[in-house]
């Protein structure tokens, strides 16, 4: 069983790219092996033995062996563990890399492991801060000062939670023996600087933004949001104007707006390219407004169009005046809901007892219920229909497919370098048969100027 | 007096909740064993006894209508102390199952990561249960079964949060911390260094000069959640 991580986060934001730390996690499993593992040994302090101490040649030479590549590769890929927090130095603990010599690193344990669900808390940070302070008797290096100050201050309410917790888990370390608590500060001590590294330092905990769906699946198909964007991108891409060609022409580039007058929302007969877009979704038929009007036309045909001037009112109701909305809402309900109404709407009957209910105050989105319930209807039943009725079939002939513009009409206007040639050869000109008075030549000169500036915008 | 008990009843929790956390550090690494595991389910025990009994008596005084403002203020602030207690103890058990599914014992290798770590935990569960020694009797098979439990457990304290922050009408941000920035550096820590304390109390409050941080409560905003 999963536990989602979810502490009451009603924002679900998500932290991306952490689908290594899966992987990361079973090699460091393989390192444990006593046989095929890394070799370790125990690290003597003044007076206590510490065992489990790793080399960084001897993790180095393992990775090389165990992925078979080279030792600059497997160095980047140990300095990449230590950076996420997997294993961390026991000399010079601040930077945060392999050094292929004899120092001595240590595995983390699994709690402070890096994780994709448990973000880091700041309250803990603030309780490490303030047992910190306790053992280094009240000096902190100057970015934890800092940090604790900025803590104390914006989360004062919970700063007496946090002195008592500092207290209680000080005086719990202090029950075990010396040599476990020497390991239990430096493992401590080797989250933080990976979570809250010192200002200037690059950290591999670095992600960007929090983002609102998970990363890792789609929660309604299953499908990853990077699937669902390469369908997009391979759906849409003949129908941007930027990315394919657009027929006519782009208006942009040809000074020729046919493009723009033949795609408008009342035109008769609509270009092919827009009628293969309304295949692609309902969503997309229902928002352009000329695939709206054919698919009006079909529900005509068909006896149901009141499906969808239903989901129009509620539209309108929506997007309309706070003012119109009471009796824009009792309009609709007369309309479509009531008891022998004119255009009775079929709807389940949990729905219309909710939508009735509402109605006695109505808001914007008191229809919302009824409104997904008739796009649901639609979409599943008429959509299809439409798709393949004769309406559409006609429609879809008649479209025209405009030709390509052939840039034979066009007429580009000066050229700027030009235009500065021409009034250079001008000067030189003047400049040639001068008159005496020079005064009179300026005067000339910026009236000729004068005049030539209005053309230049044409 | 109610808030006398309070208090008391918060600081066991505090405890408990501290002494938890230690033990689920250890999870998973060569410190792990058939006796953590026992050690972890005995703490959770209590420290879920400890929060319902909390809950009940500052809901209780909460709720009374006839309290002064001071008092008032007082409980609110033993509320937030609650709250964010419970809510180190629920990551800390949901982190206890994740890690306690990962690393299974009941395995005929088992593979527990080389922390360095090999002592025993005893002594801080003993702190939390406040028995002079742990009694051992759990069965062999105490990580399938209790992961069971703490699955359970768990949902629990989630439901039980989730009423709190629904029903109980107090504005966390509005506390006002009691202590200032350095508080922890006051009391006494230990028999040995206490007068090592004194004089780096002086240099601690020079060191930390930009907070006047009140001792009254002042009075709050009661907003409607």
């Amino acid at each position: 069983m999963t536990i989602r991580n979810a502490l009451r986060d009603h924002g679900q934001r998500y932290r991306p790219r952490m689908a290594c730390l899966k992987k990361v996690e079973k090699v460091l499993l393989e390192m444990q092996d006593p046989c095929t593992g890394v070799k370790s040994q125990p690290q003597r302090l003044v007076i206590t033995i510490i065992p489990h101490a790793i080399t960084g040649e001897d993790i180095i030479a393992w990775l090389a062996d165990r992925f078979q590549i080279d030792a600059q590769e497997a160095r980047s890929f140990g300095s990449m563990l230590v950076a996420l927090g997997y294993i961390y130095p026991l000399q010079d603990h601040k930077r945060l890399v392999i050094k292929p010599d004899a120092s001595l690193y240590r595995f983390q344990t699994p709690y402070f492991w890096p994780t994709q669900q448990w973000p880091v808390e700041d309250t803990d940070y603030a309780i490490y801060l303030a047992k910190r302070n306790i053992r280094k008797k009240g000096i902190l290096e100057l970015h934890e000062q800092e940090q604790y100050n900025h803590l104390h201050k914006w989360m004062n309410h919970k700063w007496d939670f946090v002195v008592m917790q500092a207290k209680e888990q000080y005086r719990a370390a202090k029950e075990r023996k010396k040599p476990d608590r020497v390991v239990f500060d430096c493992q401590e001590r080797a989250y933080w600087v990976v979570h809250r590294p010192p200002p200037g330092t690059v950290s591999a905990m670095d992600y960007g933004l929090d983002r609102r769906t998970d990363p890792n699946t789609d929660e309604v198909t299953g499908e990853s949001p990077h699937d669902l964007l390469v369908k997009y991108s391979a759906t849409y891409s003949g129908h941007d104007p930027f990315l394919s060609k657009c027929l006519p022409s782009s208006p942009w580039l040809t000074d020729d707006t046919t493009y723009w007058t033949m795609n408008m929302s009342n035109v008769e007969i609509p270009t092919k390219m827009r009628v293969e877009r309304w295949t692609f979704s309902f969503k997309e038929l229902l928002s352009d407004p000329r695939g709206r009007d054919d698919f009006r036309l079909f529900l005509k045909k068909e006896f149901s169009g009141e499906n969808l001037a239903f989901w129009e009112g509620c539209e309108d109701l929506k997007w309309g005046t706070a003012v119109t909305m009471r009796e824009k809402a009792e309009q609709i309900y007369k309309t479509f809901l009531a008891r022998g109404a004119p255009r009775w709407i079929n709807i389940d009957g949990k729905t219309m007892e909710i939508t009735v209910k509402g109605l006695k105050h109505p808001h914007r989105y008191v229809l919302d219920a009824a409104q997904t319930h008739i796009y649901m209807l639609m979409k599943k039943d008429s959509y299809g229909r439409y798709l393949k009725s004769p309406v559409f079939k006609e429609t879809l002939k008649k479209a025209i497919c405009p030709e390509e513009h052939k840039f034979k009409n066009r007429r580009p206007s000066l050229s700027p370098i030009i235009i500065r040639q021409q009034e250079q050869e001008q000067r030189a000109k003047m400049a040639a048969n001068a008159p005496v008075d020079i005064t009179q030549v300026m005067s000339k000169l910026s009236k000729q100027g004068k005049e030539m500036g209005p053309r230049h915008s044409k | 007096m109610g808030k006398e008990e309070c208090k008391t009843m918060l600081d066991a929790l505090n405890k408990v909740t501290a002494c938890y956390r230690h033990l689920v550090i250890a999870l998973g690494s060569t410190s792990d064993s058939q006796n953590l595991r026992e050690e972890l389910k005995k703490t959770r025990k209590k420290a879920q006894e400890l929060a319902v009994a909390n809950r009940t008596k500052l809901t209780t005084l909460l709720k009374d209508k006839t309290i002064s403002k001071d008092d008032r203020a007082e409980y609110e602030r033993l509320w937030v102390l609650f709250s964010s207690s419970m809510e180190l103890l629920e990551v800390d058990m949901k982190r206890s199952l994740e890690i306690g599914q990962d690393f299974p014992l009941k395995v005929p290798t088992r593979h527990l990561i080389q922390t360095g770590m090999t002592g025993s935990t005893n002594a801080v569960a003993a702190r939390a249960m406040s028995v002079q020694n742990m009694k051992y009797e759990a069965d062999s098979n105490i990580d399938t079964a209790d992961l069971r439990d703490l699955q359970t457990e768990i949902t629990q304290v989630s439901q039980m949060m989730e009423e709190m922050e629904m029903k109980v009408q107090v504005a966390p941000w509005a506390v006002v911390a009691k202590q200032e920035a350095g508080a922890e550096l006051k009391s006494n820590m230990s028999v040995g260094n206490s007068s090592v304390g004194v004089i780096s109390i002086s240099c601690s409050l020079f060191l930390f000069r930009v907070f006047s941080c009140s001792f009254e409560c002042k009075k709050k905003k009661h907003c409607n959640l």
